[in-house]
């Protein structure tokens, strides 16, 4: 189930069929759905995936027309005017759009009509049909207001006054009907009924040339994606030239058999028409997204598209030049290196916010952030409230040991004072100056440890230790025992 | 011989925070005093983040224990002056401190709860402290000594210098330089511990709370949390050990103690003047209204036993110096009469004669008997208790007045703690636990209401969690632990602090939400015991209520007293039988009290025939004697069926008038008492005890002593138990007979009103909406099936308000199950739904729309023109079907409001104003679909919350019965035991008490049927029991004593029926309601599918209609 916030709210944006079955519907409050089902699963809604989604699948869609248009949060346009004969004609091409669609995994509905808002209507509320023209107003009038893509506002006046299907409204007289609910009302109807046009505005501008391959066999090698770009290119050479122009960008468009469109978009410095060139520009290209170049099954149809054209200039020289060799800089360095060798590759030290020693430096890998520091709290301090001082931070070995390690300390001084001598790695060592303890507790939320007390220490040589004592004096246990954690230097 | 005397130094506890150092400490102030008397500190003081919010709980406990008490405050800087501890020496300098905190509390640059204090304030108002600074020793030594000097020379002899070992490893370092600062600037250094909670144990909690305050997890708070457990009180001679290097500093402790002799007892009873009119003193000046009110009390002379009563009262009163008190009741009182605002004093005072004479409560001792002691009682010595509900509209004046008499210097709301409840506890804990969004929406959503005692197995198990896992461990333990922490101040809801001298000077003042309001730092419990006075001036809907039934009362009715005045609360005919009998049917829907469905179901079991067996109704259904399993004998022995007995003699006196058992407050002390063995003040503070029992966790003591007390002196185990969970009870909802006795009075007046003037009592109570269980759906059922003439909403005949019109009243339209009403109801008016019904219109506009209507208006036009509503207030009329009376239908008003021109008046052209002027309409017609009757009852609803046309279960009668459903009026022909299927919408759902059972109200056009689901249904239907409108359900009709309900086993979702009430327009939605979805996103591959257009739409297609017509009807309310 999908939440989304709506003025303070969490209501429900989205849900499956099996929520549907539980009796759950959109709109209603995550509280009230909570207090039926207790165990219900909510995922926050994330629009911006939805969006990308949509988008992806129009992209896939322009293997059948390049004037796709989204269409709210859930549909596309698609405007089919003189395709449909590539695909062999109206109907086989919604029976390949759907089957197609449906091997993706999607739940689509089409429809086929020759007015954007009868194709809407269609789509939405019958289903695979096609309708044929002047059937616009046989299909729209048993059918609800929201077949006509009315803003809730207006349809829901229109329902409080008794006028529910579009046939009501059809009947209805217009004067009365504009004076009440507006101009956009007429204009739904007329558009639907292909009284009025409407422009169906596509989401990507329309490519001023392309030409596409369709294979029998999808193609899954780079190798073979490129000489398919020579091939085209030189398709293309032939149009740039007839109309003296040369390219100024030029996308190539890879359609997945599972509908993944892969658009990759190239510019040039200096309008071009070489196919060669073309082809080498493409290749950079390539070769940059090899890591995450996934053919799958195979790319089935193959475009390639002028973006942008410029008068060509034919005098130009040092065209090899003109390809893209932008240097690289230390991150695409480092990308590299973690390509090659993995992403242990390159490592950086930083600090981390904790009290226990070995806990206070993290070793991460070289292009991730170190780890957030505290976020500022709920309300800001008061305007004149000073920060908090920098705490103290006491004195450190440069290097501690990989693990602690056990010291002898014959006698110390109870209950929490330091040792008098020690034996570390066999030697004997006597204790001169002292600092001491910090004491610090384990942190309780990870692991449960006795609380150690650093000391610093010298011994009579000058030499300068860091030990710790790891728990407290008590009568019915053994004695704690001590450790060494670093020597400064 | 070698004798090692362990000598104890004596050592006194400064540097104290408590929890009420919001997010910082992590122990309760009982808890730090506790532990320093364990400790043996010689004193302990508390000195909380610029507030003094914990320092009479801590006071309390101090007495309790036996330990030297001081309060104080750290006084905690916004201009990088180092925290200071401040302690006033006596009660001019506890005035300063409150002084200088107020001050700094009501800077304009403060926000709420973030005290910006500056030290200027301090070196204002620091005389008459003992200060002692904890400079920063690792920071510049020069600073630091310049700002010593700097205090020194302000407050020299008052100013310590305090030091604490704070474990970082360089501890010989500070104290060594705390030492030198101390002797360079010539002051005395003391120790301290600088304590934040009392036992190591408590390290985890305070890392949450500094989680929770800088709203992350405590995984990563980093260096905001300590490094380590040692901010818990240490015993003296670790203290001495820590400071053995400095022998001064612990007796540093004593001599800054010995500055101290100001105690919070000294702010006792600061009660105001009153200025009295005879210039006669406080005592002489409530003798004279006393007497002066019983004389109109008792028109036929005062009786012998009321004039002792009053004599012995006021030898009392004088004796314990409360006249004054009483006299401020009064006079607030004496001012909403005035204003002729309906107000009514409860609280044990309720129990008091002069209360009654002088006006404060309007039930007289003679009407529950019992006697003035409990009401003050000599040796307890506290102040009286007296609350008082006003109308809710009205109270802001009643507020005004008080402001404006006693002015801003003494009068400020008291303060309410917010505490960690269950749900809060556990949603903050997890969320500094770092447990995710949703798990821990899942583990706050399994608490049912807001009260939960313990938390475990139940919540994890809803989030998802495992028990073993520790993460999950420590967030139980710790959202445990924190529970009954406060969170902050909030304003407490009516309880006024007035002090005779100025209140800044008593306790610190800080802001509230709102911007003129004030409010100290202390709550209830804390003024009472530094007795000062409160008064509670509350809000009381159905005060409301009854202030509206005797004003039309007078203006429709002839009714008069005996003495011909018009009705008042105190005057309406005591003890009518035929009201108790309506009583005893439990026809109570709205009244005062005894309208929900587990009193609705109590009283024809208890059969109330007189004024106290109400005082007792209204007792019993309460949290208390339910845990104290006291309901069900009282019932048994009432109805008869066990004789009353007592343990012994002794309880006959204490139990008499509840048949032996305890159901009152009182009685369960009084048991304490007489059968437990207390004194009268310690079982005052028993009752206390109960209340903060988990503040100090010093219940056990009192369980075993008042239980091991009865048994000794003869008592059952058993008997003993139940009277101390009783106990127990009370202490989260006490409520005492007085209280009973003040509500009883509203309950038998709102009763009164229904039995007689069921117009007067619909008007009045929706007037006074929202208030109580029921919406005004039921309200305007309940007033038709008694015979009342309910009309609608009409242009030309509403005003705001429901009001009354004259009509004839047909007997014979009372239903049958009310038909003992006939002869009894005296309406004789009809009820004209106000403006107020209909949804989404403003008062004001409404009030011009009236004030306009002249003659009347003539047409959807007129109303345009003249009224000044905008188009969208017309069409709200206009969906409220308000122009019936110009013959204009609902759907046709609403096509002629859409055609109404949306400019303003002022860009009109003047010739259409006229409205004379008729411009003949060009527009051709429009024929509209006609509205059918079951359209127009969800249109009401959606518009009004209620249909005079129809019930909407009533559409769908012919099918339900075709399933086997029994209309809920024919239950009670049904035999007991007998299986039935019942259909209606919820109305309500309650969860009582232990949540054993959950209760149904379902509505048919009819009546309402009760449905009782056990637990086990419960959790098997959740989702439809929470989630539907309509529902049907089958179970088992059990009846007893007139009451029935039904135990069921089985529910169905009937909702979507609700769709077909618009079948008529849409002949074929219904029948696709239970029919196949057309609409299931084909992806079948056949071919040769040209559509059909001549399909007809489906249910999906009208989806969204359907759901509207489902959701404008009532959602169920729910109830704990």
């Amino acid at each position: 189930m999908i939440s989304h916030r709506d003025r303070n709210a969490q209501r429900i944006a989205a849900l499956d069929e099996r929520a549907e079955a539980l009796r759950l519907k959109p709109g209603m409050g995550i509280a009230d759905a909570r207090a039926m089902h207790p165990a219900i699963d909510v995922v926050e809604a994330d629009p911006q995936a939805d969006l990308r989604l949509l988008e992806s699948l129009a992209d896939w869609c322009d293997r059948y027309t390049p004037l796709v248009a989204l269409d709210g949060a859930d549909g596309l346009f698609l405007d089919i005017t003189g395709c449909t004969h590539l695909f062999g004609g109206e109907h086989a091409m919604l029976d390949e759009i759907l089957a197609r669609f449906f091997h993706q995994g999607f739940d689509v509905r089409a429809g086929i009509a020759s007015t954007a808002g009868a194709a809407w209507a269609a789509a939405r509320f019958r289903g695979r049909c096609i309708i044929a023209i002047g059937q616009e107003e046989a299909l729209l009038v048993p059918l609800p207001l929201a077949a006509l893509r009315l803003e809730p506002a207006i349809r829901g006046s229109l329902e409080s006054v008794g006028l529910r299907t579009v046939g009501a409204v059809l009947a209805a007289p217009r004067a009365p009907l504009a004076r009440r609910f507006g101009i956009a009302l007429l204009l739904r109807i007329d558009q639907a009924l292909g009284r009025q046009d409407e422009a169906v505005s596509p989401r990507l501008p329309i490519a001023p040339l392309s030409v596409e391959r369709h294979l029998a066999e999808p193609v899954t090698l780079i190798d073979d994606i490129e000489r398919l770009v020579l091939l085209l290119a030189t398709a293309l050479k032939t149009d740039l030239e007839r109309r003296g122009e040369g390219a100024r960008a030029v996308a190539l468009l890879l359609f997945r058999v599972d509908g993944v469109v892969t658009r990759l978009v190239v510019g040039t410095s200096r309008s071009m028409r070489e196919p060669r060139l073309i082809l080498k520009l493409f290749q950079e290209k390539l070769t940059a997204i090899t890591e995450d170049f996934d053919a799958g099954y195979g790319f089935d149809l193959v475009r390639l598209a002028i973006l942008a054209t410029a008068p060509f200039d034919m005098h130009q020289a040092d065209l090899a030049d003109a390809a893209e060799d932008s240097e690289e800089d230390l991150a695409l360095f480092a990308d590299r290196i973690r390509a090659r060798l993995g992403e242990g590759a390159i490592l950086k030290p930083v600090a981390v916010e904790s009290h226990l020693p070995e806990r206070a430096v993290a070793v991460i890998p070289y292009w991730q952030d170190a780890p957030r520091r505290i976020s500022p709290p709920k309300k800001p301090a008061g305007p004149r409230e000073l920060p908090s001082a920098v705490p103290y931070q006491p004195e450190r070995p440069i290097r501690l040991f990989q693990a602690p390690e056990p010291v002898e300390v014959p006698a110390s001084e109870i209950p929490d004072g330091p040792p008098r001598q020690f034996r570390w790695r066999r030697a004997l060592y006597r204790v001169a100056k002292v600092e001491g303890p910090e004491r610090l507790a384990a942190e309780w939320w990870r692991k449960e440890e006795p609380t150690r007390d650093y000391f610093r220490i010298e011994d009579t040589e000058g030499r300068r230790y860091w030990l710790y004592r790891q728990g407290f004096f008590d009568a019915s246990k053994p004695p704690p025992r001590w450790f060494m954690h670093g020597v400064f230097a | 011989m070698n004798m090692i005397v362990r000598h104890t130094p004596a050592y006194a506890e400064f540097g104290v925070q408590s929890n009420f150092s919001f997010l910082r400490g992590a122990s309760r102030p009982e808890e730090l005093v506790v532990t320093a008397k364990l400790y043996g500190f010689s004193a302990i003081g508390l000195a909380d983040r610029n507030t003094v919010a914990g320092v009479v709980r801590a006071w309390q406990q101090s007495k309790v224990e036996g330990i030297a008490y001081h309060p104080g405050c750290r006084l905690v800087f916004g201009d990088g002056t180092p925290d200071i501890l401040a302690y006033p020496r006596d009660r001019e300098g506890w005035g300063h401190l409150c002084r200088m905190l107020t001050q700094a509390n009501l800077r304009p640059e403060t926000e709420k709860g973030a005290t910006l204090l500056e030290r200027g304030d301090l070196l204002e108002w620091g005389d008459r402290l003992s200060l002692a600074v904890l400079p920063d020793l690792l920071g510049d030594g020069e600073t630091q000594l310049a700002l010593l000097r700097q205090l020194k020379d302000r407050f020299d002899g008052s100013l310590w210098l305090a030091a604490a070992p704070d474990y970082q490893g360089n501890d010989r370092f500070r104290l060594e330089q705390a030492a030198a600062l101390a002797a360079a600037a010539g002051l005395p250094l003391m120790a301290t511990n600088d304590v934040l909670y009392h036992t190591p144990a408590r390290r985890p909690l305070q890392d949450v709370v500094t989680a929770i305050r800088l709203n992350v997890p405590v995984a990563e708070a980093g260096f905001e949390l300590a490094a380590n457990a040692e901010r818990h009180m240490k015993t003296a001679i670790e203290m001495a050990r820590l400071f053995r290097s400095y022998p001064d500093v612990l007796e540093q402790t004593r001599r800054f103690s010995e500055t101290l002799r100001f105690s919070l007892s000294e702010l006792e009873y600061n009660y105001p003047d009153e200025p009295t009119q005879s210039g006669l003193g406080p005592q002489e000046e409530l003798a004279r209204l006393a007497w002066e009110g019983a004389a109109g009390r008792y028109p036929a002379g005062v009786p012998t036993s009321v004039r002792k009563r009053i004599l012995e009262e006021l030898a009392l009163i004088e004796r314990l110096n409360y006249a004054r008190y009483f006299l401020t009741v009064h006079d607030i009182m004496r001012f909403a009469r005035e204003k002729g605002i309906l107000c009514q004093g409860r609280g044990s005072a309720a129990n008091s004669i002069v209360c009654f004479c002088v006006g404060i409560t309007e039930v007289g001792p003679e009407r529950i008997d019992t006697l003035f002691e409990r009401f003050i009682s000599e040796e307890r010595n506290e102040p009286p208790d007296i609350d008082v509900d006003f109308e809710h509209e009205k109270r802001d004046e009643v507020i005004a007045y008080i402001y404006d008499k006693y002015k801003e210097k003494h009068t400020a709301l008291a303060a309410a703690v917010t505490s960690y409840r269950g749900r809060s506890a556990l949603r903050e804990v997890a969320k500094a636990m770092g447990l995710s969004e949703d798990v821990r929406s899942a583990l706050s959503s399994s608490i049912w209401g807001w009260y939960s005692s313990e938390l475990g197995e139940r919540e994890t198990q809803a989030g998802g969690l495992d028990q073993s896992d520790p993460l999950t461990r420590h967030v139980l333990d710790l959202a445990n632990e924190i529970m009954g922490f406060p969170r902050h101040l909030t304003q407490h809801v009516g309880g006024f602090v007035i002090t005779k001298d100025r209140l800044d000077e008593i306790v610190p003042i800080v802001k509230t939400a709102m911007d003129k309001r004030k409010m100290v730092e202390w709550d209830k419990d804390d003024l009472d015991a530094v007795k000062i006075l409160k008064v509670d001036v509350l809000a009381l809907g159905m005060l409301s209520c009854l202030k509206r039934a005797f004003t039309l009362l007078e203006d429709h009715y002839p009714a008069r007293d005996e003495f011909g005045r018009p009705f008042s609360l105190a005057t309406l005919p005591e003890s009518d039988q035929r009201v108790y009998d309506m009583i005893c049917r439990a026809d109570t829907l709205g009244v005062f009290q005894i309208e929900s469905r587990a009193q609705m179901s109590m009283l024809p079991r208890l059969r109330p025939r007189t004024f106290y067996d109400l005082v007792i109704e209204v007792a019993i259904v309460r949290p208390g004697p339910i845990q104290g399993n006291m309901v069900h004998p009282y019932l048994r022995r009432r109805q008869g069926k066990e004789a009353a007995e007592y343990p012994k003699p002794e309880l006959k006196d204490i139990l008499g008038k509840t048949m032996g058992v305890p159901l009152f407050q009182e009685q369960a002390m009084k048991i304490a008492i007489v059968a437990g063995g207390f004194k009268p003040g310690e079982a005052d503070q028993l009752r206390r005890a109960m209340a903060t029992f988990k503040r100090t966790g010093t219940i056990g003591n009192y369980r075993d002593r008042m239980i091991n007390g009865m048994v000794e002196r003869g008592y059952p185990r058993e008997f003993a138990e139940r009277c101390f969970k009783q106990i127990e009870g009370f202490g989260e909802y006490g409520f005492p007979e007085s209280h009973a006795a003040s509500f009883a009075l509203l309950v038998y007046a709102s009763c009164w009103f229904k039995t007689f003037y069921p117009d007067v009592f619909c008007a009045a109570i929706l007037n006074s909406q929202p208030m109580g269980f029921y919406q005004p759906a039921q309200l305007v059922r309940d007033a038709r099936d008694h015979g009342v003439e309910v009309r609608d909403a009409d242009i030309n005949a509403s005003v705001w308000d429901c009001k009354l019109e004259k009509a004839f009243f047909d007997p014979e339209r009372i239903v049958n199950r009310h038909a003992s009403m006939k002869g009894v109801i005296l309406t004789d008016h009809a009820v004209r739904l106000g403006f107020r019904q209909i949804k989404g219109l403003p008062e004001e506009r409404m009030t011009t729309f009236i004030a306009r209507r002249g003659d009347g208006y003539e047409s959807v036009r007129d109303v345009w023109l003249r009224s000044g509503l905008d188009t969208n207030e017309i069409e709200k009329l206009a969906e409220a079907d308000a122009f019936r009376s110009l013959g204009i239908s609902r759907r046709d008003a609403l096509w002629a409001v859409r055609a109404l021109d949306g400019r303003k008046a002022a860009e009109r052209l003047p010739l259409f104003d006229q409205p004379d002027i008729r411009l003949p309409d060009l527009e051709p017609a429009t024929k509209l679909p006609m509205m059918q009757s079951g359209e127009h009852v969800i249109h009401d609803y959606r518009s009004l919350g209620l249909s005079l046309k129809a019930h909407p279960v009533s559409f769908l009668r012919d099918r339900l019965s075709r399933s086997g459903v029994t209309p809920n009026a024919q239950l009670s022909s049904v035999p007991n035991g007998r299986r039935v299927t019942v259909a209606g919408l919820v109305l309500v759902r309650q969860r009582p008490g232990n949540g054993n059972a959950i209760f149904l109200t379902l509505e048919d056009e009819k009546t309402v049927a009760n449905v009782i689901f056990w637990k086990s249904t419960f959790a098997r239907f959740r989702p439809i029991i929470m989630g539907a409108r309509l529902v049907r359900v089958t179970g088992k009709l059990q009846c007893e004593s007139d009451v029935i309900h039904i135990v069921a086993d089985r529910i169905e979702d009937l909702t979507p029926w609700l769709s077909t009430l618009l079948e008529d327009t849409h002949p074929d939605l219904a029948k696709s309601v239970d029919g196949r979805k057309l609409l299931t996103g084909s992806t079948s591959r056949s071919h040769g599918n040209m559509p059909d257009l001549q399909r007809k739409p489906s249910e999906q297609d009208f989806r969204t209609l359907a759901d509207e017509t489902q959701s404008v009807m009532p959602k169920g309310r729910n109830f704990h």
